[in-house]
Order: C-alpha cells, then sequence, then structure tokens
C-alpha cells in the first residue's frame, strides 16, 4: 500500500477509545475544572508551545472553556474554545452512560482538531 | 505461566482500503495507570531535582544553580532511559502500578539508547498541551506520541511478565 492510501485508509478507519479510560480522562478534566478557580490565579499549566513559541496550540483555551463551561458562563467559554463546551458535554455523557468503548470518525476527528487550531490562531492574531 | 506471544503486527487492511475498528495487537496500559505512573515517576524527579538545586545553588553563586539545572536534566534523562531501556522496562511508577515499557515488534526490551529517545520525545508529546500523552485515549494500539515515535508499547505485567 502507498502512503498515500495508507493515509486514507488511516483517515476512513474509525477511532474507538475505551469507555473505562474516557471515564478516567473525562472525570479528572471536570474534577480539575471545578477545583481550578478555587486555586490562585495562574495556578494551571501554561501551554508549552505557547511559552516557546508565542504560538497557540488547537487545546489552547481548553482550561477557560472547561472552567466557564462549568460555571454556565458559555460566552466565556465559547470565546475561549469551543470545543471545551463539546469536552464537558462529552466527559458528562460518558460518566452518565458509561459506554464500554466509544468510536468516532477519524476524519471528522482531524478535521475538529484542525478547526480548533484554526480558532485559536485567529484568537491569538496569526490568521 | 506461559508468557504470551509478543504483540504482532496490525493485520493488513482487507481489500478495498477500508480498516474496521478492533482492539489493540495485544493488552495494553490503561489510561489510569499510566497516569498514576506518571504521577509517581514526576514526583520522585521533582523532588531529587529540589533536592539537587537547594544542595547546589546553596554554595551561593549563579555557577552552582546552573550545574543544578543541568544534573536535574541529566537525573532525568538517566533515571528514564536506564529503568524504562533496561530489561524490566519498568521506572518506579511502572513498578508501583504494574505496567512496562516494551518494543512494539519483538515484545523484549527497548534497549538504553530509545530509552534516551523516549525521554526527549516526551517533549515532543508535552508541547501542544499534552495532546501527545492524550493521544493514547484514542489510538488503536494505546500509543502516546512519544511510543509512536520510539515504536514501544506500554502493557500490563501480568500479561507481559518481567523475565
Amino acid at each position: 500500500m502507498t502512503v498515500a492510501g495508507a493515509t486514507a485508509a488511516a483517515l476512513r478507519a474509525p477511532l474507538e477509545a475505551d469507555g473505562r479510560d474516557l471515564r478516567i480522562a473525562g472525570g479528572l478534566m471536570l474534577g480539575a475544572g471545578l477545583l481550578l478557580p478555587l486555586l490562585p490565579e495562574g495556578a494551571g499549566l501554561p501551554c508549552p508551545l505557547r511559552t516557546l513559541t508565542g504560538v497557540p496550540c488547537p487545546l489552547c483555551g481548553m482550561t477557560t472553556s472547561v472552567t466557564e463551561t462549568l460555571r454556565l458562563d458559555l460566552a466565556e467559554a465559547l470565546a475561549a474554545n469551543p470545543a471545551g463546551v463539546a469536552a464537558v458535554v462529552a466527559a458528562v455523557a460518558v460518566l452518565a452512560i458509561r459506554p464500554a468503548r466509544v468510536r468516532m470518525s477519524a476524519s471528522l476527528a482531524y478535521v475538529t482538531l484542525a478547526a480548533m487550531w484554526l480558532f485559536e490562531l485567529n484568537r491569538f492574531g496569526f490568521v | 505461566m506461559t508468557e504470551p506471544a509478543a504483540p504482532m503486527p496490525p493485520a493488513p487492511p482487507p481489500a478495498g482500503g477500508y480498516m474496521p475498528p478492533s482492539g489493540p495487537s495485544g493488552p495494553r496500559a490503561n489510561f489510569g495507570q499510566r497516569l498514576v505512573a506518571a504521577i509517581v515517576d514526576a514526583i520522585i524527579v521533582t523532588a531529587v531535582t529540589w533536592i539537587l538545586l537547594l544542595v547546589l545553588a546553596g554554595i551561593g553563586d549563579e555557577g552552582g544553580a546552573i550545574v543544578g539545572y543541568l544534573l536535574a536534566i541529566v537525573f532525568g534523562v538517566a533515571y528514564f532511559a536506564y529503568l524504562e531501556g533496561g530489561p524490566t522496562g519498568q521506572t518506579l511508577g511502572k513498578k508501583v502500578m504494574s505496567i512496562r515499557v516494551i518494543d512494539a515488534n519483538t515484545g523484549g526490551p527497548i534497549g538504553y539508547g530509545r530509552g534516551v529517545g523516549r525521554y526527549f520525545a516526551r517533549w515532543i508529546s508535552s508541547i501542544p498541551c499534552l495532546l501527545g500523552y492524550f493521544w493514547m485515549l484514542w489510538d488503536r494500539e494505546k500509543q502516546t506520541w512519544h511510543d509512536k515515535i520510539c515504536s514501544c508499547v506500554v502493557v500490563p505485567t501480568d500479561a507481559y511478565p518481567v523475565q
């Protein structure tokens, strides 16, 4: 198989996540989102990419977005990174429904990641 | 107890290029195990680093602090490279959580050279807000970016016991 063929096949193959792993990650994210506002200002981890180069990464703004979503300030959350709102909804759903496995489209996941990056590049004035 | 065979590379996709979802090619350490192991290792490395810095910075000049930082990096490289590259593939954190690092193709130790490489590949995983670490959540082989770069997997020791 050519590299292009392998890439196309990888993009078509659905991603599959273990439900228990997602519950742990989702629970930690929600816990951190509730705890961080109680800590002193600047207690969150800075983005290494932005610290080193000034360029944001796709996940920049997620801490703010998740904490603001949990405080029900959706305007602030969406302004920081819209994916944070989706991540909170997904985490609550995974904890409530407790699926054994979660499948998602790889293409959709990569497009979402690219869109998140574009959003952050735009937010910081790069595009 | 019979040791299971080394993890096999994924089967080639069927004609047409579509690859249906399937589990990893063998048992893998889960996210929680790897997270706790990483926290234990971080505590150990940070504690030793602070001791080095306190001792050397206590000398009183800037040179002492710089040497302290360099020694801290050297300790970090040595800790992960020696323990993960060795025959067990286990840092202290991984030992606590009963998981180990093995070669993705042979199932054997990754060796000290790749242990050093895996340490620095962690930096790449960390750069975009730890995205390279979270990658294991949806990766078919449950590999982080530094696992992929060094062609290794992290497995539970009950399925892949230390020799």
